[in-house]
């Protein structure tokens, strides 16, 4: 009789129950032999369940942002040193390997180099999760428009298409700063892209809480004619500095090197290694620790000033 | 920490931009061109909230573009002016508002005259003969109200810009090393040095 | 005053509560381990003692979910779901690897409303390697040698490391560190780390259950003997060819 009028008003019985069928209602992708990957091709991005309250940001924030609360239930972690920087020979991405949640270290083996496809690389800080998913989702886009093309994806359209996707989610409570690079026919070319929505080019970023340590070392070490072993040099020693001074940083570094024929893993560097012995025998490498009293073993400022 | 001024001479606008990108403490990039051309004869100086800036300054291009391949002509300065701020006003009132100021420099081909808009987030608009955005303006609006000149030739224009973004780099505690000036007069846009 | 004059009462919507208990998986070199204890809490009240963290998803996955109970509960129900349409759809059970990547899609599809829980996926691989993977309650995850999560994670996380990964250990001269540990020498840890989260924190106790996947081919001798061991393994021919699944039930103290 009122089939009409419950329709709208939102607030009836009856409309809360077929609201309720609603939410549990699956894409007919899932079903059958598709068996939920159906759906790939398809234009348009992945829908996600929002909490049915005024606030929703806020209601995602009160539940999940330690920093606000230390107390909140849900630890996101943070916490990160990561960079890229560009020069004559490529690429050169470097990474360390902490997850904290609140002042526990969750991990020390995370992955945050995300391997987008044989010549994308994409670097994880701020949330691990919201990188991990964006960024394969960005491997996904990028593989279609390959097929769709015939050609593979720009570096600077693929970090667009991230920046635009994440700008979408603008003050919702995404976390990322990620660094996209790879070899284009522009030759290597280097974005910076994070959740404000802020896309840049450049020839040098670092990320994260240990950011401003990595530049102390880049910035000193940075020519654009370093040879590959320097610059890999640069690189660990900079990720080092960073797991050094900043205690949200360390374990490992993960070094690797994007050339035009797609990027290469340099190796896994333990830090306290690094510390006390250095990275090996490692091309570039000058031999003995990075640590400082290592470096300075046996050293004194003591006596009458030398003249040059 | 972004500044940005303009002004008009006999004949033309000057617009100059400092050139940071900065995320928290650290400058991520010291290159950053943040005035965009919109027209053959319009620029536009953005600053505010990281990410809506690039996002808006890219819709404004295109539509501006868009008008142009409809009806084979530029939208003219006091046009395009009041198009843009009513796009930041109808923002404004949205769920998720553009945070950005502009400063809009044009020349009218059609009568010869040179246009300076002032234009904030809230959508408020001005045309005036010199302006200023962020910190720069409590330093420099005193010295444009002091030196500028509506006739000035290119050369005392330039002097006059010159005199702002040293006082800025003199007295501001944070370091604005870097410049990107735009002339728009009758030939159109040009990037200048200073 | 009239009650319509009077300011609206807000009431704050939390959906989230903490239901203590730990979990932990060690992958072998073809087996994994995966454990949990059964006490349920809220506070300083023991709700139930024997309510499962562990769950069988197919005769080579197992899932430990931990947290906010009610949100684990629902969340194995939608994953079991998701991988019985698969088996309709596919006609065998979904790969580990591929579950591990689910889990991610479904974990995340929250993302703005998550489901409060500690994700942890023991089991064989394609290539018959015993794995274990590790989720946060938005979906990051990675694949690991051993974990554990939840109320005892600070205290039983080193204690792996220390023993697993031999962290801080200086091995003998001319016998290095192995890269995987018998199963045999895993049980007991699992144990041992579980008697001792249970000394020492208030949240852990009651019962334990360990779950064991043996890959393809690979001998349940060591199992057999066992006291409390039972085979859980569901397909039939699965128990002459396939993954083999074991349930190993302990008590744990109850004070």
């Amino acid at each position: 009789m009122n089939s009409i009028a419950s329709r709208f008003a939102s607030t009836s019985a009856s409309a809360a129950i077929s609201r309720d069928e609603e939410e549990n209602q699956v894409a007919a992708s899932m079903w059958g032999s598709t068996g939920g990957f159906g759906n790939l091709g398809q234009v348009g991005i992945p829908s996600f369940e929002i909490p049915r309250v005024p606030d929703p940001t806020n209601f995602l924030r009160m539940h999940t942002d330690d920093r606000n609360d230390p107390s909140c239930r849900i630890k996101i972690q943070h916490g990160t040193t990561t960079l890229a920087f560009r020069f004559q020979g490529g690429i050169i991405v470097a990474v360390d390997s902490r997850a904290t949640a609140g002042s526990y270290i969750a991990s020390g083996t995370v992955k945050k180099v995300i391997e987008i496809n044989k010549y994308l690389l994409g670097t994880m800080a701020g949330g691990a999760a919201d990188c991990q998913y964006w960024e394969t989702y960005l491997g996904i886009q990028c593989r279609l428009h390959e097929l769709r093309n015939r050609e593979r994806i720009s570096v600077a359209a693929a970090s667009k298409y991230l920046s635009n996707l994440v700008y979408g989610y603008k003050g919702m409570g995404l976390s990322m700063g990620t660094m996209i690079a790879g070899w284009d026919k522009t030759g290597p070319a280097l974005f910076y892209v994070d959740s404000d929505g802020q896309r840049l080019k450049g020839d040098l970023f670092s990320v994260g809480s240990g950011s401003t340590f990595a530049y102390g070392v880049l910035d000193a070490g940075y020519r654009w004619d370093l040879s590959e072993e320097e610059a890999q040099e640069l690189g660990r020693r900079a990720i080092y500095a960073a797991g050094h001074r900043d205690a949200f940083s360390g374990n490992t570094v993960n070094l690797y090197h994007v050339k035009e024929d797609g990027w290469k893993f340099i190796g896994n560097y333990d830090v306290t290694t690094l510390h006390y012995e250095g990275p090996g025998n490692v091309p570039g490498a000058v031999p003995g620790g990075y640590g400082y009293d290592v470096r300075t073993e046996g050293l004194h400022s003591r006596g009458a000033a030398t003249v040059a | 920490m972004e500044c940005s001024f303009g002004l008009v001479g006999k004949g033309y606008t000057l617009i100059a931009s400092d050139t940071n990108s900065a995320r928290s403490i650290v400058k991520m990039k010291n290159d950053e061109d943040k005035i965009k051309v919109l027209t053959p004869h319009l620029c536009m100086a953005y600053s505010g909230e990281a990410g809506d800036t690039v996002q808006f300054a890219e819709y404004v291009e295109r539509n501006l573009r868009l008008h142009q391949i409809r009806h084979y002509t530029e939208l003219r300065p006091p046009s395009s002016a009041a198009w843009i701020r009513r796009v930041l006003a109808d923002s404004l009132r949205s769920r998720k508002p553009y945070q950005v100021n502009l400063l809009l420099g044009g020349y009218d081909t059609s009568d010869d005259t040179p246009h300076l808009y002032w234009i904030d987030y809230l959508g408020t608009m001005a045309k005036v003969p010199f302006a200023a955005h962020g910190y720069g303006a409590y330093f420099a609006l005193s010295t444009l109200d002091r030196y500028h000149d509506p006739t000035a030739d290119l050369e005392q224009g330039l002097e006059t810009l010159k005199r702002c973004i040293e006082e800025v780099q003199k007295r501001l505690i944070v370091g604005l090393p870097k410049w990107n000036v735009k002339i728009i007069d009758q030939d159109g846009v040009r990037e200048l040095e200073i | 005053m009239s009650p319509s004059a009077q300011a609206p009462i807000r009431h704050d919507f939390n959906p989230y509560t903490e239901n203590g208990g730990t979990i932990l998986a060690i992958a072998g070199a073809d087996f994994a381990v995966i454990a949990g204890d059964t006490r349920q809490s809220e506070g300083y009240n023991i709700q139930t003692r024997y309510a499962p963290k562990v769950f069988r998803l197919t005769d080579k996955a197992v899932l430990a979910v931990n947290g906010f109970a009610a949100d684990g509960n629902m969340f194995v129900k939608k994953v079991k779901q998701r991988l019985e349409w698969y088996r309709h759809a596919h006609a065998k059970d979904m790969p580990l690897h591929a579950i591990a990547r689910l889990i991610q899609t479904m974990l995340y599809a929250k993302r703005f409303f998550p489901y409060y829980v500690y994700n942890i996926l023991g089991g064989i691989e394609e290539d018959g390697t015993g794995a274990v993977y590790s989720f946060d309650p938005v979906g990051s995850y990675e694949r690991e040698a051993c974990r554990a999560a939840g109320a005892a994670q600070s205290l039983v996380q080193p204690f792996l490391d220390n023993q697993i990964y031999f962290k801080n250990q200086q091995a003998a001269p001319g016998s290095p560190h192995p890269a995987h540990l018998p199963l045999n020498q895993v049980l007991a840890l699992v144990t041992d780390s579980f008697t001792s989260a249970t000394e020492r924190h208030i949240e852990v106790g009651d019962g334990l259950e360990i779950y064991i996947v043996l890959a393809k081919g690979r001998n349940s001798n060591e199992l057999e003997s066992l006291k409390g061991v039972a085979e859980v393994t569901t397909a039939s021919e699965a128990i002459a060819t396939g993954e083999r699944l074991f349930v190993l039930r302990r008590e744990l103290k109850k004070d």
